[in-house]
Order: structure tokens, then C-alpha cells, then sequence
């Protein structure tokens, strides 16, 4: 427990930490008092942080007596006077700007609402999708009709978060060329902490495989496109853009996408965050190991191919 | 109904060998579990539970959603290998629905259930094995499992049971002294030692209830110790994993206290 | 499925105000119970218990069965409690509510397994011919607290209810009829008594015992408390709601206490009272 000067500490919970603490836990109560150092420590619900007078509580923390308590396990995080702490696994939490990878769940009039790994299910406006026939125009009854054309229930997509409805569901958009339905390629559902905020979330790697890292956790693996054929700016293709129909793709890209998929099924299980060198490290020991693809998910491939990626920085 | 074995002998050790204040071993396993969000298997002695949280995720049923906070729903399914006579038992039971209530109300007030309106908390609660304090095994896994899904919660909910023997208090009862003794289940909040569930179902005078619940409710701060330290351990592990498979660890070298921490994780 | 409506703001806002001057709706104090008043009907065993405008009917009946082979010893009692629509619009027939649950959870422990009627008493003929008692409860109206009404009612009809004469000859069993011989009391270890408390999210209200039903839908925890005049607890349940220190918890025990012996006060009275005026005919 702190013990700030400005705040009386009472009776009760001195009594209380004699009794609480096991002598081997002592020096946890011992590290919370070096708030000031960037470094992160543990916690548990219900553990005491610090003064609530000194300090702001942010997210996974709550006040009570005057006291900022921890409300998740996690690491706490200090910005200036702003205590938080971050769950070490939960679920998405979206922000606008996020990229995110989703599947429609429901039709219904004039949106979608589409599963996105977060606690609600995300919803997609008609208005927030680009329609056939020039990127900017009224939305119009006959495409509220023909709605199932563009997307229909089970399809996958790729989005960003928009904006937030009062009740903290998100509103999508797939206002960008490179935004829309998914194709010639397998999803993998990681959790969502192992997804950092990157520079770009699309990775085109050089096996031919491209990697959209959707912030939820979810990922698309696929064959890779010429960036030439994406950027029809004033040829929008409504056709190729809505299409149901995958491409042709050969057995070698095949056999890539799967050696991706795999390797990230690894990593995920393991909990190390995905980047795109460490992709890139485990795709060439993969290579080199010149196993069968399957066989990476085999324990001990997997534990080799950790140890030696992680050893190379 | 009395039986051949003795409750308490007279060197002080109960029918397992135990003290009289003595709690059974705990095992508390955090691993993933399937697609889960928050999963946790903890054992009393011969007691175990399994826990799976999924959520908050859109609720299935929109009727039942809420405005302003998380709808919680607890599903209990006792597996029938679970005791020494093979019985199936119907999910409608009505000792079931009681527990599976009685977890609700419990984790209610104490999951922050506002930060996530119109969205839905499930608990999945599978009885492995019975031998005893079932519901304070089932209360204490559910605290763990949420936990580990990341889901915010005011505090620990640490669940003991507690009986009496002749004039001798006894903590975490096996099924045979269950059967022959009066006994409660006591959950307690360990930061503030306030107590969220009181269940008493055999009779037992009012002098011997005081003795009993506030023993009940030390040993749910010695439980709390124990199932903090999984938690840690957990984090600190999760916690140093990532920084490994980072280039640049956020905020300096990972700290020694984690792999302290690993070490004491197998209890 | 509709939601029964939820009380409006003010409502709610003026029963916290008043509850926090220690007022309540009804012009009760905070720890006073609403009187029990018994209907005892013509048969023995019958009876309707009212606290307040909430209404229970319990009902008695015995039969003569076989015992089950695992328990030739004792006789059976078996408890049908029903919520229908009737006693509140809030219940609905068809799967059972979580208070459902409760009440007929909660009755069980109370009356059943607390070893209220000595079992043993009820056999007649070892592994033949035992009594099987049969506890009905109606619930008529909700007015807050069916819990406690219905544990009353269940109680004080197991005390009215007289069970028919029988004289065991070898192994020829005779049932007087009441009209023959007078009919003989359940042998009982004890009457239990529950006790509801409600409390409140603001903690700065005392808890209230007997919630009328505004006061139990804007409660944020009950915790009952079962016990009878001899100071022995049968049941305690305060399952989930706000958290409370231990202290308050042997507090509320305490008055629990005090308000059981006085419960038995007027059930002793009411039974006592409705026997006078009952002529049994003996011929």
C-alpha cells in the first residue's frame, strides 16, 4: 500500500494488510511505491493503486474511499497523473481509425450489422459503403433493396471504425479502395492484444501471401493483388469489388497462405505479438526446416520455431 | 445417520487427515481453453469445476438485453461421472437453476456490467467432479474465469464453506462431512472483507453461526492470497511472452520479478 | 416476452428519500413486520395467510403409501408451491423464473429439510404403510415478500393439520376416521420462521424487513434468514446483491432473532384461538 502523506491511511486497512499479505508477496507491496518510473507492474482486481487525490483514474481502474483501485489483471500503465491499467487479455476495444476485419452477421434496413470481435456486433451503414456507379451519390431506395448484393450474411470483410453510437457500438466504413468484401484467402482469429498498432495494417509479404492484421484480431491471409490492379481510382469496379467468385490461385500460393496461417496459429498460441519481421523470420526457418506444412502445428516444431525467431534479435 | 467414520478424532485430524482449520489443496489451471475468452479449472481437493467465460459479446436474445449495462447469464451443467453413483441429471433440476441463480446474483454487483451496455456475459459452469463445497469451488472458478477474460470486477469474490462438528468449527468440508454436519458457504470480497453470499442450509444455533462465519471469512483472505498469486503468475507470464516477441520491450528490460513469478506458478 | 414495468424515477427517487429519514411507504418502521393475519378454513390443515395484500393459501393433505425400499423408516413429504399469473402479472406459467426457483428452493430447505415433521413419527407399519404428507401452496397475490408469506402459511398449516387416527393390528392396518377418533397432531421438531431483509445499493438506508413489493423490486439484495424461537438457524441465504460487512450480517441475525420469537407469539396465538372455537366431535 502507498502511503501518501497528503492521505491518511486508516486503521482498518493497516490491520487488514497485516493480516493479508503472505511474507513472500512483500515485495509487490514494496514495487508499488515507485510509481514514477516507466516501467510496468502487475495487478489484480482489487488491488489499491494509489490516491485517488493525486492521481486520475483511466480505464480498469475505479475509486473508492479515495483510493484508485485496479479492476482487471493487467499491467499499470501511468501517463503524467492518469493511472489505467490494461488487461493482458480481453476483448476488442475499438478506437476510431482502427482497421478491423469483420463477418455479417444480419441484413437489416438501410445497414448491416457485422461481428467484429467486440462486445457488440458492429454496424455497417449503408452510407458507409461504396455503391456502383461513382464513389460519391445519394443512396437510393432500389440500392436499400439490393442490399444482399454487396453483402450478404456470412460474408467477410475488410473496414475501418468510423465513429461510435451513444452505446458504444461502432459504426464502420468501407469508404477506401482498399476497404470491401474479402476474397481468395483464410481467416484466423488471434487474440486481439496480439495485434499492434502498425504503420500499415496491410502486409504484402514476399511469398507471395497478403496479411490484412485487422486490430480485433482477426487476420486475412490471401493471395497476393498487384497493387496496380487496386488502384482503378476512377474505374471503380462494383463487379470485381462485390464479387462472391475467388480467383484462380496456384498450389504454390496455396501452400504459402497455409505456411502463414500456420505460423501465426503458432505465434497466437505461444501469446507473442505479431510483426512483420517475426513473420518474415518464421516463414524462412519454415522454409528451411523443409517439413510439411502441417507439421508446424506440432509441439515441438512450434516451441523450435519460437526459440529460434525470438533468439535472433 | 451416523457413520463408521469419525468426523474429528481425538488427535485433532479429521477423516482426511486434515486439521480442523486446515483448507484442502487448491489447483488453479488458467490455460486457454478452446475459443473461450476467460477459462479457468480449479480444484478443491477432490472437488473440481470448470469455467468458461465468453464476452461481453451481442447479446443472443434482444429481448433480454439492457439499456445501461451487460446482461449476465450462467449455464450449470453437473456432469453425470461426476459423483460415486452415475445419475444424469436434467438441466432443469431445480438444485441447478438454484446455484446457477445463486452465481448470477453473486457476480452481479460485482462485474462492472455498466462499461458494456446491451451486451451479454456468459458463464459456462461444468462440474467435473463433486466432493464437497460445490459451490464455493463453482463461485471461486467463475471469479477466476472472468478474470482471465479481462472483464472488470470491483474485487476477488473468494468463497469458503465452513461446518461444526459437535462444538468444533471445520472449514471446507468433503462430501462425507457434508452429509453429517451443518455447514454454510461464505464468499467474501477480500479488499474490503465484506461479504457478498451467506448460504446455510442445515440447522445450527445462532452462537455457533457467528463462530463459524467469521472463520469462514479468514480463510476466504488466506484463499484470496492463493488465487491472486495464479492470477499474477498468469499475467506475468502472459506479460513476459510479449515483450520477448517484441524488438523493443515497452519500457525497458523485462523485470525480474515476472520469472520469480513463473517459478511459483506450479503449486 | 414483455418486461413488467420497471418504477418510474420519482418513485423511485421518493421511496430511497423517505427510506433514508428511516419512513417507509406503508407508515411501518424499518424493522417492523406487516401483522400476519390466519384464515384457518374448515378442514384441519387449511389456511390462508395474509401479510398485508400479499396472500398465500397452504394446504394439507395426508394419504397412506408405500415407502420407497431406501427409506422403509419414514414417511414422505413432498411440497408443490406454483407462482401463476394470478398472484402478479409478473409471473407467467411455463419455465420457471429465477425467483421461482427461489421461493420453492427456499421453501424445500425451510420446511423440508430442516427436519421440521419428525419423518419417523409418520410410519406406520415398517416397509409397508407410511404417511405421506402433501403441502400444497397457492400463491394468491404478490404484494412484496411472498417468500416469508409463504413459508408462514407452509409452517402454520403443518402445525393446524391433524392426521386421522391409525391402529396397527400385526400387520392390518385401521384408519379411524376423524368422526371415530380424534385426529392426532404432526409430531414437530420444531417451527421455523423466515425472515426476509432487504437492503438497499444506497448504504447509507438501513435494511428493512418485510419489503413491501416496491421496496423488494428497487432492492439491490435480500437476505433471508430462516430460523425459529429456540435461537437455531435453519437457513441463511443472501445470495450475490450488495456486498455487506460480517458485522452487519450477525446484526441482522440478532434482530432475526428477536422478530422469530415474536412471529411465534402470534402464531402460537392465532392456532390457539382458532382451536378454541373448534368443536372436534368425538363420538
Amino acid at each position: 500500500m502507498i502511503s501518501f502523506a497528503s492521505f491518511p491511511v486508516s486503521l482498518q486497512n493497516e490491520t487488514q494488510d497485516l493480516t493479508r499479505h503472505h511474507p513472500n508477496v512483500e515485495d509487490d507491496i514494496d514495487m508499488d511505491e515507485g510509481f514514477e518510473e516507466g516501467i510496468h507492474r502487475l495487478t489484480s482486481p482489487g488491488e489499491p493503486l494509489t490516491s485517488s487525490q493525486a492521481f486520475m483514474r483511466g480505464h480498469g481502474t475505479y475509486i473508492d474511499r479515495e483510493e484508485v483501485i485496479s479492476s482487471v489483471a493487467g499491467t499499470i500503465e501511468r501517463v503524467n497523473k492518469l493511472i489505467s491499467v490494461r488487461a493482458v487479455r480481453s476483448k476488442y476495444n475499438p478506437e476510431v481509425g482502427d482497421l478491423v476485419v469483420g463477418r455479417i452477421m444480419e441484413v437489416q434496413p438501410r445497414r448491416w450489422k457485422v461481428d467484429a470481435n467486440s462486445r457488440q456486433d458492429a454496424v455497417l451503414m449503408l452510407s458507409s459503403v461504396n455503391l456502383p456507379g461513382g464513389v460519391q451519390r445519394r443512396k437510393l431506395e432500389s440500392d436499400e433493396l439490393q442490399m444482399r448484393t454487396f453483402f450478404e450474411e456470412g460474408d467477410l470483410l475488410v473496414a475501418e471504425v468510423q465513429a461510435f453510437f451513444a452505446d458504444g457500438a461502432m459504426s464502420l466504413h468501407t469508404r477506401s479502395l482498399r476497404y470491401g468484401k474479402l476474397r481468395n484467402g483464410q481467416l484466423l482469429t488471434v487474440p486481439s492484444a496480439l495485434i499492434r498498432r502498425l504503420k500499415s495494417h496491410f502486409l504484402s509479404l514476399p511469398c507471395g501471401v497478403d496479411l490484412i492484421l485487422g486490430l480485433n484480431g482477426y487476420i486475412w491471409v490471401s493471395k497476393h493483388v498487384k497493387q496496380s490492379e487496386q488502384e482503378g481510382e476512377e474505374a471503380f469496379d462494383a463487379e470485381a469489388v462485390y464479387s462472391n467468385k475467388n480467383d484462380d490461385i496456384d498450389d504454390a500460393t496455396r501452400l504459402a497462405i497455409s505456411r502463414v496461417s500456420n505460423i501465426i496459429r503458432v505465434l497466437a498460441a505461444h501469446f507473442i505479438p505479431l510483426t512483420d519481421t517475426l513473420l518474415l523470420d518464421a516463414y524462412e526457418w519454415a522454409v528451411e526446416q523443409e517439413g510439411d506444412v502441417k507439421d508446424l502445428l506440432q509441439a515441438d516444431i512450434g516451441d523450435a520455431m519460437i526459440a529460434t525467431i525470438t533468439a535472433r534479435d | 445417520m451416523s457413520s463408521r467414520v469419525e468426523i474429528l478424532n481425538d488427535g485433532g485430524y479429521r477423516s482426511d487427515g486434515r486439521r480442523q482449520y486446515e483448507l484442502r489443496d487448491v489447483n488453479i489451471d488458467l490455460s486457454q481453453q478452446g475459443t473461450a475468452d476467460g477459462c479457468c479449472t480449479i480444484s478443491h481437493g477432490l472437488t473440481q469445476v470448470l469455467v468458461t467465460v465468453f464476452g461481453p459479446r451481442e447479446a443472443k436474445m434482444r429481448s433480454q438485453t439492457l439499456h445501461d449495462r451487460a446482461v449476465i447469464n450462467v449455464e450449470m451443467s453437473v456432469l453425470p461421472f461426476s459423483t460415486g453413483e452415475r445419475r444424469r441429471r436434467a438441466r432443469a433440476d431445480r438444485r441447478i437453476l438454484e446455484l446457477a441463480a445463486t452465481i448470477k446474483s453473486t457476480f452481479e454487483p460485482v462485474v462492472q456490467t455498466t462499461l458494456y451496455p446491451r451486451s451479454q456475459i456468459d458463464i459456462f459452469v461444468q462440474v467435473l467432479q463433486q466432493d464437497g463445497g460445490l459451490l464455493h469451488a463453482c463461485i471461486n472458478a467463475t471469479t477466476l474465469a472472468l478474470i482471465s477474460a479481462g472483464i472488470p470486477m470491483s474485487d476477488f469474490v473468494c468463497a469458503v464453506s465452513g461446518g461444526v462438528h459437535a462444538t468444533s468449527p471445520l472449514l471446507d468440508l468433503t462430501m462425507l462431512e457434508e452429509n453429517d454436519l451443518p455447514h454454510m458457504t461464505v464468499a467474501v470480497m477480500p479488499r474490503t472483507s465484506k461479504v457478498t453470499l451467506v448460504a446455510l442450509e442445515t440447522r445450527l444455533h445462532v452462537d455457533r453461526f457467528a463462530e463459524i462465519f467469521s472463520l469462514a471469512g479468514e480463510a476466504g483472505q488466506a484463499l484470496h492470497r492463493e488465487m491472486r498469486r495464479a492470477v499474477r503468475g498468469r499475467t506475468g507470464r502472459l506479460v513476459g511472452v510479449m515483450e520477448t516477441g517484441m524488438k523493443q520491450p515497452i519500457g525497458g528490460e523485462p523485470l525480474e520479478r515476472d520469472v520469480v513469478m513463473d517459478d511459483r506458478m506450479d503449486f | 416476452m414483455p418486461r413488467p414495468p420497471s418504477p418510474s424515477i420519482p418513485e423511485k427517487e421518493f421511496l430511497f428519500s423517505s427510506l433514508k429519514q428511516s419512513l417507509r411507504l406503508d407508515g411501518r418502521n424499518p424493522l417492523e413486520m406487516r401483522k400476519p393475519t390466519f384464515t384457518f378454513g374448515p378442514e384441519l390443515g387449511w389456511v390462508e395467510c395474509a401479510l398485508g395484500k400479499t396472500r398465500v393459501i397452504a394446504q394439507v393433505d395426508a394419504k397412506m403409501v408405500k415407502p420407497p425400499p431406501e427409506r422403509p423408516l419414514e414417511g414422505i413429504i413432498t411440497i408443490h408451491s406454483e407462482l401463476s399469473p394470478m398472484a402478479s402479472s409478473e409471473y407467467e406459467s411455463g419455465r420457471p423464473s429465477d425467483e421461482e426457483v427461489t421461493i420453492t428452493r427456499m421453501l424445500d430447505k425451510v420446511l423440508r429439510r430442516s427436519d421440521v415433521v419428525d419423518k419417523e413419527s409418520l410410519c406406520v407399519l415398517a416397509g409397508q404403510r407410511v404417511w405421506h404428507l402433501r403441502l400444497t401452496i397457492h400463491c394468491l397475490a404478490d404484494a412484496g415478500n411472498m417468500l416469508d408469506c409463504s413459508c408462514l402459511a407452509g409452517v402454520v398449516a403443518l402445525r393446524h393439520f391433524r392426521r386421522p387416527e391409525v391402529e396397527v393390528m400385526g400387520d392390518e392396518v385401521t384408519i379411524h376416521h376423524p368422526s371415530e377418533r380424534a385426529p392426532v397432531p404432526l409430531s414437530m421438531h420444531h417451527t421455523p420462521y423466515c425472515l426476509t431483509f432487504a437492503y438497499f445499493p444506497d448504504p447509507a438506508i438501513l435494511p428493512v424487513l418485510d419489503p413491501s413489493h416496491l421496496e423488494q423490486t428497487l432492492s439491490a439484495g435480500l437476505l433471508s434468514i430462516a430460523l425459529n424461537a429456540q435461537r437455531e438457524l435453519c437457513v441463511v441465504q443472501k445470495a450475490g446483491g450488495v456486498p455487506l460487512a460480517p458485522d452487519e450480517i450477525l446484526r441482522v441475525v440478532g434482530i432475526a432473532v428477536d422478530k422469530a420469537k415474536e412471529l411465534d407469539k402470534i402464531v402460537e396465538e392465532g392456532l390457539k384461538a382458532d382451536w378454541a372455537g373448534r368443536t372436534v366431535e368425538v363420538r
